[in-house]
């Protein structure tokens, strides 16, 4: 599949975890950053990234911070943001939807949620 | 009239005894008083040491939590390193086995040419056979391959129950930060101490912090929970807020 995936968290455990998940779904195209400044940085740097999978706590920029900044950049206005966060009170999934994340995961994660997820944000978007 | 005044005296005189008989047995309660206020001092030095002594060694007990959570990170990409070598080698034998079948086809067809051509010489056929019936047959490889599925979801659960260590590491960060805010509040107690004329008494402090400070990196709410309960109320959620962007949508087209 050629859609290219920017996977953004602090943990690089996690980072390795959703990139294996991303590459078992048959998504090898995958960029990492380690908060949401480098997570900027890389989407200015490269213009094939489709895809922004984010963890929210993070040093420098956390991830509903990139959100917003995404949301408010017309470039990447409609791109696909999926929060993946250990961040479960229905106050920030709420604050995370506000910021016009398209969807939202609960850490841990299962492979069947993360694709469940991913197709449903394809879906809508296409 | 003199009588009166000799009985008021008398009456004095007896309050007066009664007096000094009260002040013989107070005495050794103001002495104990005074004795127990000479303790109290060094007691207070006591105190104030240990909490010196306690504050001075926080800083190591966050050193040794933040090894911790360095050591299981380290752990954990061993791990996931070794898991990708167990993948690699899972992928690679499958694919040795799926060559090796194609060879058995190979054999197989050249086989049974071998078998027309040496149908006119019994002993030849029957060591063919023999040698066929030696071979591994398509059968087992196949046997073997089908554990490959299964083997390689195991290694990839592997990977995905180490998501344990982000949410630990989180847990831990916030236990640090929990450490720190009382480390903050006993040298301030340790200042009020070592400041007290006892002019006025020490106003309690703000309560200590537990919850995350702004722009923390970790959730101090944080678990490992597998259940789907969490997720789905975050299904919910995302559901409904859907349903009322479309709503706005529905209404912008008719204002």
């Amino acid at each position: 599949m050629s859609m290219k995936f920017l996977v953004v968290d602090d943990s690089g455990t996690m980072r390795r975890i959703v990139a294996n998940s991303l590459k078992n779904l048959g998504y090898d195209s995958i960029v990492e950053a380690v908060d949401g400044k480098d997570a900027l940085a890389k989407l200015a740097a490269d213009d094939t990234i489709s895809f922004v999978i984010t963890d929210w706590n993070m040093p420098v920029f956390t991830g509903l911070e990139l959100t917003k900044a995404m949301r408010a950049d017309a470039k990447y206005m409609k791109m696909p943001i999926l929060m993946v966060t250990t961040r479960g009170i229905k106050e920030d999934i709420i604050e995370a939807l506000q910021a016009k994340v398209n969807n939202y995961i609960i850490k841990p994660f299962t492979p069947q949620i993360l694709k469940e997820k991913i197709d449903q944000i394809l879906a809508h978007v296409q | 009239m003199k009588n009166i005044n000799m009985s008021q005296l008398f009456e004095k005189l007896s309050d007066i005894k009664a007096l000094f008989q009260y002040g013989q047995k107070i005495v050794p309660v103001l002495q104990s008083l005074v004795d127990f206020m000479q303790d109290t001092g060094p007691l207070l030095e006591n105190i104030n040491h240990s909490i010196a002594e306690s504050t001075a060694k926080i800083p190591r007990a966050t050193d040794q939590i933040s090894n911790v959570t360095n050591a299981t990170e380290l752990a954990t990409t061993e791990i996931l390193d070794l898991v990708d070598v167990i993948s690699n080698s899972l992928n690679n034998i499958e694919s040795l086995l799926k060559e090796l079948i194609s060879t058995e086809n190979k054999k197989n067809e050249i086989y049974e040419k071998l078998s027309i051509l040496l149908a006119g010489n019994p002993e030849a056929g029957e060591l063919l056979k023999q040698y066929n019936e030696a071979n591994i047959t398509i059968d087992s490889i196949g046997n073997i391959i089908q554990y490959f599925p299964k083997i390689k979801d195991d290694t990839y659960n592997i990977t995905l129950s180490l998501q344990v260590q982000d949410i630990t590491s989180q847990q831990l960060a916030s236990v640090t930060h929990l450490i720190e805010s009382v480390q903050d509040r006993l040298a301030k107690l340790i200042r009020d101490i070592d400041d007290a004329d006892l002019k006025s008494p020490a106003l309690p402090g703000p309560p200590v912090n537990f919850t995350a400070p702004e722009g923390a990196t970790f959730d101090p709410n944080a678990s490992y929970d597998k259940s789907s309960d969490r997720q789905d109320m975050i299904n919910d959620l995302v559901q409904k807020e859907n349903m009322k962007a479309s709503q706005d949508e529905i209404d912008k087209l008719f204002s």
